[in-house]
């Protein structure tokens, strides 16, 4: 066997067998309110602060993913809080929409999404957006 | 034939040659009709190697995994304010084609899955196990959101706004009705 052809071969193998590559994560520190995901991206209501705040508990209710919204519109998809291990219809999701928060996490970025693995939340502000008295209540208005 | 007849004849065969599920298209931006085969799997196990059984048995994000690699969230599914967690979940480690909407938003791609099959050579199912499930464990409500146990727990302690003791204005006689 050439030289050449046993590097070939050699490649064939190695790309035959290689496990798919593991998603490269980051440490992040990111600061912004906890959105419904849907509803936010969509543009489909108005979907930040108080306004959308019942919304969007009955989303995060309904299994919609939560997501970090920040100051400069990216969107982190939360796939864990802390300790929590379930990430769809988890109280400990549901009782912090709409807050403002600062959290450290890992932050893993795959086919146009941003995925957030919270290792710990470092503040927490409460609900502070203040919107309802330019959009009501979204989407109903009660 | 008379002309009722072969008018018929054209309707049904029109009929038969349509697919018997079309997503419908909501307007949004960034938004195109799609159908998606893949590989049903939980979003952290694909990611972190997190694998509980069963994807999670409906506690975790699922996603698909198409033949090309491409991990797609599926996040919204057919029924207000729900995601499609239990329509998936059966699918578990299985192949499956949905039909619906792909949000390919600069800042986040989602998916709303609006009807889905097993196999192609299946008819299409409406994605609506999440009002199933509910009204299994809750009974029948007309809006599932408003009266279901965790909702009304957490807006009965923060209110509508999040924010205890911030509450609406009393609703107009018109508009209390």
């Amino acid at each position: 066997m050439t030289k050449r052809k046993a590097l070939a071969a050699a490649l064939l193998a190695c790309s035959a067998f290689a496990a798919p590559a593991a998603a490269q994560s980051s440490r992040v520190q990111i600061k912004g309110e906890l959105v419904d995901t849907w509803c936010s991206v969509t543009g489909i209501m108005f979907a930040l602060g108080t306004a959308h705040h019942q919304c969007a508990v009955w989303c995060a209710v309904g299994g919609i993913p939560v997501s970090i919204k920040d100051k400069d519109g990216n969107y982190f998809m939360v796939l864990r809080i802390e300790e929590a291990e379930s990430n769809s219809a988890n109280p400990r999701y549901v009782k912090i929409q709409s807050h403002e928060v600062s959290v450290d996490g890992e932050l893993i970025e795959r086919d146009g999404v941003k995925y957030l693995f919270v290792t710990k939340v470092l503040d927490d502000q409460g609900v502070v957006n203040l919107t309802h008295a330019d959009n009501g209540i979204q989407p109903f208005g009660n | 034939m008379s002309r009722i007849a072969i008018a018929a004849a054209f309707v049904s065969a029109a009929l038969a040659a349509a697919p018997l599920r079309a997503a419908e298209a909501w307007g949004i931006e960034h938004e195109k009709t799609v159908v998606i085969t893949g590989r049903v799997v939980d979003l952290v196990c694909a990611l972190k190697g997190d694998c509980p059984p069963d994807c999670g048995a409906g506690k975790r994000q699922l996603g698909l995994v198409t033949p090309e690699g491409q991990l797609r969230a599926m996040v919204k599914g057919p029924v207000e304010f729900a995601g499609p967690v239990r329509d998936l979940l059966p699918f578990c480690g299985k192949s499956v084609q949905i039909d619906g909407l792909i949000i390919e938003n600069p800042a986040i791609t989602l998916v709303m899955i609006q009807n889905l099959r097993g196999k192609t050579d299946q008819p299409y199912e409406w994605a609506g196990a999440f009002s199933k499930d509910w009204e299994a464990r809750n009974g029948k409500a007309d809006e599932w959101f408003r009266a279901d146990p965790l909702v009304k727990e957490v807006i009965g302690a923060d209110g509508v706004y999040g924010i205890k003791g911030l509450v609406p204005p009393p609703l107009a006689p018109a508009a209390a009705k």
